[in-house]
């Protein structure tokens, strides 16, 4: 297996690694960095749990060719806590109930914050359609669509 | 292992210049990644040419590397080839969209590929260049050689841009699928027309539906039996039946029955036919949709 340098940002800071450029940049996140807050469900696409932001898009890092982040920004859930704090979309998730084995949460979390990036007031539609790559086993989504929408009040009343 | 981000056309035609099996285009990689990864990839989504959605001389041009997200999210597509919106709308999930192609879709060459078929119906042209610079424009029903396995070589050739002529007035497209469920799953059936209405009647038609071959596949037979016919309720069901009959289509254990496949086609058809003469009629009164 050859290594190539890869260079991109990661949570807003400049990253170089040598890495497979075929291997999955969700196995060079967990591998490689230790961000093990993204999660391998299906590993092809059909789960949303390794979804993170490639250039402020929801994208499964399952499917994502290391080699093709080079030059790019990467945000992950870790960058959410970065400074030990909670942002308002987690605070939302916990007040609404909308974690119980909490596998699928970092996935919807991420999808939330790209919608959420895009369209501060969602409404109620377009909170499903933005969660519509991720399943959730346990909650029956209600709840998640519920604390999206309690994190955008939360965010712009800010 | 060497994973290349090509920056312009050129450089992505020299990476081909080698003619080397080995060498793969790749663009989104949601087709890819998943089978067998080959030895060097040249990633041409980062191509300003390949990425741009603009009207050129009356012509719709779409960069095969524009993603399903971009091409659903483009006013000047959904005025001009609303069926492509639509098909680009329903594939995958959000995540799949963001980074999965038009190209991509088209090159895989999946029998029921949604843009694919969208595409075929709507007319477009694919624009391809090899690595030696000769450049070509062929039907993108052409584009197939028999079940996924596409007539472009993916090692030599480079497709660029789609062309469409945009639908005019009294002219009208729409796409409509049918799936286990509404998200992340593949199409049983999808139909696809753009027609265009005189007086009420219907004076020119293309009509596709797949899974029926290959390629998106034109429904020669039910575009003759409602040619001239008027835009209305006993023409959709003539065509429901006629399409139903018309198609050889397979079935599968895990999926669906022939004979519920065949059902669905015609139901799709006749359901893409009264959205495409909906948006004909609101486009002869004016307004573009
Ligand atoms: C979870 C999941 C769900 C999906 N759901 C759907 C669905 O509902 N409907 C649907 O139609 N598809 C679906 N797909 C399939 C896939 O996402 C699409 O076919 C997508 O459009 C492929 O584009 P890509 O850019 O990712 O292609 P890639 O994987 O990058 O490439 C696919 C093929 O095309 C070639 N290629 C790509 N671009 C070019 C180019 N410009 N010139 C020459 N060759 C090129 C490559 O060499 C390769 O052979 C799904 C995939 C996944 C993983
Ligand atoms: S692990 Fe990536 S979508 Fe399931
Ligand atoms: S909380 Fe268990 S899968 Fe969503």
């Amino acid at each position: 297996m050859e290594k190539e340098l890869i260079k991109f940002m990661l949570n807003g800071e400049p990253v170089e690694v040598y890495n497979d450029p075929a291997s999955s940049l969700l196995h060079l996140l967990r591998e490689k960095f230790s961000l093990t807050g993204t999660k391998e469900g299906c590993g092809e696409g059909e789960c949303g749990a390794c979804t993170v932001l490639l250039d402020d898009l929801a994208v499964n890092s399952c499917l994502i060719p290391a080699g093709k982040v080079n030059g790019r920004s990467v945000e992950t859930i870790e960058a959410l806590s970065k400074d030990g704090g909670v942002d308002p979309i987690q605070e939302a998730f916990v007040e609404k109930g909308a974690v119980q084995c909490g596998f699928c949460t970092p996935g919807m979390v991420m999808s939330a914050r790209a919608l959420l990036k895009q369209n501060p007031d969602p409404d109620p539609e377009e909170i499903k359609m933005a969660i519509s790559g991720n399943l959730c086993r346990c909650t029956g989504y209600k709840q998640i669509e519920a604390a999206i929408l309690l994190a955008a009040g939360k965010i712009n009343s800010k | 292992m060497s994973y290349r981000i090509a920056k312009n056309l050129d450089s992505a035609l020299e990476a081909l210049k080698e003619k080397d099996p080995a060498t793969r285009i790749v663009a989104g990689a949601t087709d890819l990644f998943l089978q067998e990864m080959p030895a060097r990839l040249v990633d041409v989504s980062s191509i300003e040419e390949l990425t741009a959605i603009e009207e050129i001389d009356n012509r719709l041009v779409i960069g095969a590397a524009a993603t399903h997200a971009r091409a659903a999210a483009s006013e000047l597509i959904k005025g001009r080839a609303a069926a492509l919106v639509e098909a680009c709308l329903q594939v995958g999930s959000p995540q799949v969209r963001n980074i999965g192609t038009l190209g991509g879709n088209v090159v895989n060459a999946a029998p029921a590929a949604d843009a694919a078929v969208a595409l075929v119906a709507l007319g477009a042209k694919a624009v391809l260049v090899d690595s030696s610079g000769v450049w070509r424009e062929e039907a993108v029903a052409r584009l197939y050689s028999s079940y996924n396995c596409s007539a472009l070589d993916g090692c030599t050739e480079l497709l660029v841009r789609f062309l469409i002529e945009p639908c005019g007035q009294g002219e009208g497209s729409a796409f409509r699928r049918f799936a286990a469920r509404k998200a992340l799953a593949l199409p049983l059936a999808n139909a696809a027309a753009r027609l265009k209405l005189e007086n009420g009647m219907i004076a020119s038609l293309s009509l596709v539906a797949a899974p029926v071959g290959p390629a998106p596949t034109r429904l020669i037979g039910t575009e003759a039996a409602i040619l001239g016919k008027p835009a209305g309720e006993e023409t959709w069901l003539l065509a429901a039946e006629t399409a139903a009959e018309e198609v050889e289509v397979r079935g599968s254990l895990l999926r669906c029955s022939a004979a519920y496949r065949r059902h669905l086609v015609g139901i799709l058809t006749a359901d893409a036919l009264r959205a495409a003469a909906r948006r004909a009629a609101v486009s002869q009164s004016g307004s573009l949709t």
